[in-house]
């Protein structure tokens, strides 16, 4: 039997041993009774796109950087005239958002505003475009150049000699606030030319279907992707480290399963192994500076980049270039990807009455132009940037705890960004004055509880959306980015479904079989087998190589959007993403069929253990 | 001046719609386009007129017909006729000639059907869609040279003359006949050039039974449902329904029976994939030399695949095609004022619409 509502917030039970979670995140990130009535006519759903798993308190500054940001360029900038922002709460350490709209007697005025302002912007999209790359990397050369050290005993001669007229500790509270300062910052640039980009997609998005009401959205997005974007560079720089491995006749000495450590210091011994592992190691800065969570890349603090875990990337590399041994083509078919986009966006206009034709040409054509950016943003930002504000995060971990201010690095995680500013004083003044901190000792009990909070949260299992569903979601970001439409949001509340089937979105076309293989860490990739279909969270761009593999992908949380669904349509392979609860349902090993034409997975072979086996026919 | 009685497909001068009737023009056109098309042959409107000689006028009844004549009134005029026309065409060259022809096809061995091709039927803005006869899976050249006679005087049935007069099209003119070798079909359907539900020309919709096409024609078995996107080929939507019934050649006599789907069949798309292929790429060909959205039929021929996908007939679409395409903008001219017109009249156009299928928030 289907329930007409989700949970209220304000009925949602503390799992066991979890008691006090609340104080592991800020108070107003918090359902509160101030805010009671208003939150519970709302609608909130689990925001397991960018948050797919419990939030370490440290890590609450990335839901804050797009909490304050998206909301600021849409309601206040911008004047998007349907949407305001997206709000969030923290129940159980999860993240829960609603899209707030704008109130439908402002659109109009706000319609005029977004004109002037939007318009701008399109215009000059690309010269703004270039613009925002060297600002953007401005931050990221100046949170490169922060360094967190333990505190000398005495400080360096040149403090005196060249008059620095300031300490090492003072130092150490500046850049931490410059370190989060900085992020926050960057945020805002991130914001400055998404949601307007999306418009623009979106709108290109209503007139083909106003025109096609039959159109699948892949074919809508394939007229706008296919363009040579940054952020395919780093699965082309494995393609092209395989290929000089292969050149260098180095073949053999790869094929191993040696680590990357062991294998380039064995590499290391003679010219041309020096010569591909110099190579790797120029490349690795900044191509490898890939962060590999699944979902959204850089939400958390505790997923390696590819520079961290070169056997990632290495494994990649070997794929690589056992296809190229095979006598295969690695490389990515931009040409026909293009050549198709093009022959597609002329046959659909072909069909168009002559009046919609220009619009249609000016509308494809900012389309393109945004995407651009739409894509590439995710390298500079989620990439680049939050990849070197976790790495700096662990190296004044790593100062605090050889410091002892905290008895182990990863103890700094469990305390919020305002906790850890008052560890950074605490540690600074008393290496200062040549005292003693209050430090571990204080800190130990309430890290310890957090450590068993945390562990406790993990356990629980979030309902998909908390409060009074809409009767329609319309919210353009809503719909595009999170996937989630008013018929989701009835299949969540259908009490009991289709046994072995999972509906999602139609991500990439194609149908195929093949036995599951779930994957909920980078770590998992190396056991993916050619020929499964990977079932994710969702997946990030540093898992570009397991897609020479995998047959299909089936994902948690994602839109037509999603890299997901762009990968598996540039590879060709079907894809099913947003179905919500695929990685707690499948199970290694199963057969299922992925129809990425309907956005439907079936399980063929309830049983894990006889799966495994050849292909099998569709009954 | 008086031309050829019977003219196979092929021949150049099956383009003249005077000649062969709609029907057989339209099937000249796509063999010439290169489709594949049953082989056959037409009994012109002239063999039409050869036949009838000089029995004079058979239309008599009908034109004596007060304007607002009860139908029952009309169905005794139209059996007047219709037996004036037998019975002065019923022997003689013109026939001897047809069975000449048809023991030209395969040695005479082959069923086929035998279909009226009435000159002005099958035009762009009239379908004239079965108000004349057909008989199916026939076989021996006297059986054939009788239902010649049959398509005849399907120019006088009731129904034929009210629609007649409903379209404006004058008194009946000369009625031409193309007998075609049977496809023994696994599957067969039709297919439009669009959408008509909807008016998208970016798809073609394709209907389709196991078996012959007639119970899907005639109305009378829900068909399976293809909606395929022309610039892709990607099936957009697959409606599965449960046929229960088919109708199938006869393997011991010529003619037909209708019969019970195979239970493991009923619920199976009767067409695979490539089949579907096939269909989109010749119904786009046949849209792109007629410049305008067509229907058609198709059959399968068993054991089924793309190499066996016959076209039966094709026509202009009369419904759409005389529309302009959909607007895609309310006057919207720049990128900018597009952008402003979807983000304020919400996003519901951002969205897939599902047609009669469930929603599955893609």
């Amino acid at each position: 039997m289907a329930a007409d509502r989700f949970p209220s917030p304000f009925d949602i039970e503390t799992p066991p041993g979890a008691e006090g979670w609340e104080s592991m995140y800020d108070w107003y990130h918090l359902f509160g009774p101030e805010r009671r009535e208003l939150d519970e006519g709302r609608f909130w759903f689990a925001d397991r796109l960018h948050h797919p798993d419990v939030l370490h308190p440290y890590d609450e500054i990335q839901c804050e950087c797009w909490w304050q940001a998206l909301g600021a360029f849409n309601t206040r900038i911008f004047a998007m005239p349907p949407a305001f922002g997206v709000d969030q709460r923290i129940v159980n350490g999860r993240l829960y958002v609603t899209p707030v709209a704008a109130p439908a007697e402002d659109i109009a005025a706000r319609a005029e505003e977004f004109g002037r302002r939007a318009g701008h912007y399109y215009e000059r999209w690309d010269a703004i475009y270039a613009e925002w790359k060297e600002k953007v990397t401005a931050k990221l050369e100046e949170i490169r150049s922060l360094r967190f050290d333990p505190l000398p005993d005495l400080e360096p001669e040149s403090t005196v000699f060249e008059h620095v007229g300031h300490s090492a500790g003072f130092r150490m509270i500046r850049d931490f606030d410059r370190l989060v300062l900085t992020m926050y910052e960057t945020y805002q640039y991130h914001f400055e030319l998404l949601n307007i980009g999306y418009a623009a997609y979106l709108t290109f998005f209503a007139l083909c279907r106003q025109a096609f009401p039959d159109i699948s959205d892949q074919s809508i997005s394939r007229m706008v992707g296919g363009l040579r974007v940054e952020l395919y560079r780093p699965d082309d720089e494995l393609k092209r480290l395989a290929k000089e491995a292969q050149r260098l006749g180095l073949v053999g000495r790869l094929s191993g399963t040696d680590d990357a450590a062991t294998l380039f210091d064995a590499l290391r011994a003679d010219d041309a192994g020096a010569e591909w592992v110099a190579d790797w190691e120029r490349t690795a800065d900044p191509w490898f500076l890939i962060n590999t969570d699944p979902g959204h890349p850089g939400g958390y603090h505790t997923y390696p980049t590819w520079a961290d875990q070169p056997d990632i990337p290495l494994a990649s590399v070997r794929e690589y270039l056992r296809r190229l041994e095979e006598g295969e083509s690695i490389d990515r078919p931009t040409d026909e990807v293009l050549a198709e986009r093009d022959r597609i966006t002329a046959g659909y206009r072909e069909l168009l009455n002559d009046a919609d034709r220009a619009t249609f040409d000016e509308t494809v054509a900012l389309a393109r132009q945004v995407f651009a950016f739409i894509e590439e943003h995710v390298l500079y930002i989620e990439h680049w940037m939050w990849a070197t504000f976790w790495a700096k995060s662990h190296e004044l971990s790593r100062a605090l705890a050889a410091m002892g201010e905290i008895d182990e690095p990863e103890d700094m995680f469990f305390l919020r960004r305002y906790e850890v500013a008052e560890a950074i004083y605490d540690c600074v003044a008393a290496w200062s004055v040549g005292s003693r901190p209050r430090g571990a000792d204080h800190l130990r009990p309430t890290i310890a509880r957090r450590r068993e909070i945390y562990t406790a949260l993990r356990a629980w299992e979030p309902p998909p959306a908390l409060g009074p569903p809409p009767t329609q979601i319309d919210e353009p970001f809503t719909v595009m980015l999170w996937g989630i439409t008013t018929s989701t949001v009835s299949e969540w509340l259908r009490a009991d479904g289709d046994e072995g089937v999972l509906r999602g979105t139609a991500g990439s076309p194609g149908i195929v079989e093949g036995p599951v293989r779930v994957v909920t860490h980078p770590n998992e990739l190396t056991e993916v087998q050619p020929g499964d279909v990977l079932v994710c969270p969702a997946t990030s761009p540093s898992w570009a190589p397991v897609f020479a593999r995998i047959a299909a992908t089936v994902s948690d949380v994602g839109g037509i959007m999603s890299h997901t669904a762009i990968v598996c349509r540039e590879y060709g392979m079907p894809a099913v993403v947003g179905t919500g609860n695929a990685v707690s349902t499948l199970r290694t090993g199963q057969r299922v069929r992925v129809d990425g034409d309907t956005g439907v997975v079936t399980v063929l072979e309830p049983d894990a253990e006889r799966s495994g086996a050849g292909p099998s026919r569709t009954p | 001046m008086s031309g050829a009685w019977i003219l196979g497909l092929p021949d150049p001068a099956s383009a003249d719609v005077a000649a062969v009737g709609g029907k057989g023009a339209g099937l000249h056109r796509l063999v010439a386009l290169g489709a594949r098309v049953p082989a056959g042959f037409v009994v012109t409107t002239d063999a039409f007129r050869a036949a009838l000689g000089d029995t004079g006028d058979v239309e008599a009844p009908l034109r004596d017909l007060p304007p607002d004549a009860p139908i029952d009134a009309v169905e005794r005029a139209a059996a007047q006729a219709r037996a004036r026309l037998l019975r002065s065409t019923s022997t003689g060259p013109v026939l001897d000639a047809v069975r000449t022809a048809y023991d030209g096809l395969a040695g005479g061995i082959v069923r086929v059907a035998v279909r009226s091709s009435a000159v002005g039927e099958d035009a762009a803005g009239a379908s004239f869609a079965g108000e004349h006869d057909t008989f199916l899976e026939l076989r021996g050249r006297d059986a054939v040279a009788d239902a010649v006679c049959r398509c005849w005087a399907s120019l006088y049935t009731a129904r034929a003359v009210s629609y007649r007069e409903h379209a404006g099209a004058g008194p009946a003119g000369a009625m031409a006949v193309v007998v075609q070798e049977m496809v023994p079909a696994r599957a067969a359907g039709v297919f439009m050039t669009l959408n008509p539900a909807n008016g998208d020309r970016s798809t073609v919709v394709c209907e389709a039974v196991w078996g012959l096409g007639e119970p899907l024609v005639s109305g009378t078995v829900t068909p399976d449902r293809f909606v395929i996107d022309k610039i892709s080929g990607e099936v957009v939507r697959r409606e599965v329904a449960s046929k229960e019934r088919c109708l199938l050649r006869d393997p011991e006599h010529p003619g037909t029976h209708e019969t019970d789907v195979p239970a493991e069949r009923r619920e199976q798309p009767c067409l695979d994939d490539a089949e579907l292929a096939e269909i989109l790429e010749l119904a786009r060909r046949v849209e792109r030399d007629a410049g305008v959205p067509q229907d058609g039929e198709f059959a399968v021929a068993d054991p089924g695949g793309p190499a066996r996908v016959h076209l039966l007939q094709t026509r202009p679409e009369t419904v759409w095609s005389t529309r302009a395409p959909r607007a895609a903008t309310d006057g919207a001219r720049s990128a900018l004022s597009a952008v402003l017109a979807t983000l304020t009249r919400g996003t519901s156009a951002a969205r897939p619409i599902h047609e009669g299928t469930p929603d599955h928030g893609g």
